[in-house]
């Protein structure tokens, strides 16, 4: 096929994919064939307001996210400072919570001001998933101190194996906590899927092999956790918690609990 | 679906009241009569009242996960089912949690279908109340039936 006609069927097929349903006076909605993990079309709006013509959301990228994740996440820290970042990158700006793009005042053609638009709600809706990797080295480090300041002198063991039962380590414990006369608790901190699989085999092995404990999953954050490697765990660990952060009375209260019951 | 007894007014409860940025929400948990756990999550437009969710999700024992059963979209953004190829529509809609699409990777609600059920955030809520299994105080169901 000739270069022409290739980039004149192209050009065909992406100008079918683009839309707008006239919602009112100087107001459009713009139909793209961008979408959400969950099949959702951008929700992108192109109306004349006092600078002109303007992309914008209405709110809804953001609202979107809520239905997932605490929007005040959104509001500060690491996931601001990206989300900053990438409206800054696209000429966007954001007027608490709603999402714009001024074509008229910032100069920019309508077809040029669309597609950077919608990079920058993509690259917003991406910012959880990059924000949450940027943290993750500091989970096990977070993990192993809560339990340090939670835990009697002594009573927890740090990336624990048996020694006898397993004298290479294949089968690690992220913390054991000591329960002298009563069964250990086996504690793992789950930062992805790897990992959580790993716990699961773990927790299997020690079962097969008669050890006697209790096993407890703390995740950096279960939604993201595969499916299926959830489930498993989910099937073999006897207590977890979703996360380390909105969790840490919950579980300041069961390594308590827990060592109350097993006190010598 | 399993019943859910709600013994206080719904509308007052449900209805998103909190501003957070451009947008008002909602989270209410809601016991099943089998103990199963549930939450509804409502969420509304401080901008565009027809661009809403009110969200049925089940919280599976011993986990902290909401598997979002059902989502009663307002009509703000487009919506295309890939999997069965269909054309892309505009409207509001119904998403509902489907095995194929957990399987193909994508979020457990991705399939929706449009509706001309609803046209707004109050009449959505009440097709969630019919088609959820949510069971109203006896004087609360009769005043719907009333309303209606």
């Amino acid at each position: 096929m000739e270069s022409r006609v290739l980039t004149s069927e192209l050009k065909s097929q992406i100008g079918q994919e683009i839309d707008l349903v006239h919602e009112g006076v100087d107001r459009f909605r713009v139909l793209t064939p961008f979408r959400f993990t969950d099949g959702d079309g951008l929700g992108i709006v192109l109306k004349r307001d006092t600078s002109g013509w303007t992309f914008t959301d209405e709110g809804h990228t953001f609202m979107h996210l809520s239905y997932a994740l605490d929007a005040r996440d959104l509001q500060d820290g690491n996931r601001r400072q990206i989300i900053e970042g990438v409206l800054s990158s696209f000429g966007v700006t954001e007027r608490n919570g709603e999402l714009v793009l001024p074509t008229d005042a910032l100069g920019v053609r309508l077809g040029d001001g669309l597609f950077s638009f919608v990079q920058a709600l993509l690259h917003v809706t991406d910012v959880n998933y990059l924000s949450r990797e940027r943290v993750r080295s500091t989970f096990l480090e977070d993990f192993k101190s809560f339990v340090r300041g939670h835990a009697p002198e002594g009573r927890a063991s740090f990336d624990w194996h048996d020694a006898t039962l397993d004298p290479d380590g294949h089968y690690p414990v992220d913390c054991r906590l000591n329960g002298a006369g009563a069964p250990p608790l086996f504690m793992f901190a789950i930062p992805g899927d790897e990992k959580c699989s790993v716990a699961t085999i773990a927790i299997m092995y020690y079962e097969r092999a008669g050890l006697a404990f209790e096993s407890l999953a703390v995740f950096e954050d279960m939604a993201r956790i595969n499916r299926k490697a959830l489930a498993r765990l989910t099937d073999v660990v006897g207590k977890q918690f979703s996360s380390l952060a909105g969790n840490q009375d919950r579980f300041a209260g069961f390594i308590g609990d827990h060592v109350v019951l097993t006190a010598p | 679906m399993e019943p859910k007894h709600l013994h206080f007014d719904y509308r007052d409860r449900i209805v998103p009241k909190t501003k957070v940025g451009a947008h008002f929400q909602r989270d209410v948990e809601v016991r099943g009569e089998g103990g199963s756990e549930f939450v509804i999550i409502a969420r509304q437009s401080a901008i565009n009242p027809i661009d809403f969710s009110i969200i049925l999700a089940v919280v599976p024992q011993d986990s902290y996960v909401r598997f979002r059963l059902r989502r009663y979209n307002g009509k703000a953004h487009p919506h295309r089912n890939h999997l069965e190829g269909g054309p892309r529509f505009y409207d509001f809609h119904i998403h509902m949690a489907t095995e194929r699409y957990q399987l193909s990777g994508d979020d457990e609600d991705t399939f929706a279908e449009p509706t001309d059920r609803f046209g707004s955030f109050d009449r959505a809520l009440e097709c969630f109340v019919d088609d959820c299994g949510v069971i109203l105080p006896t004087d609360m169901a009769r005043a719907v039936r009333l309303f209606e």
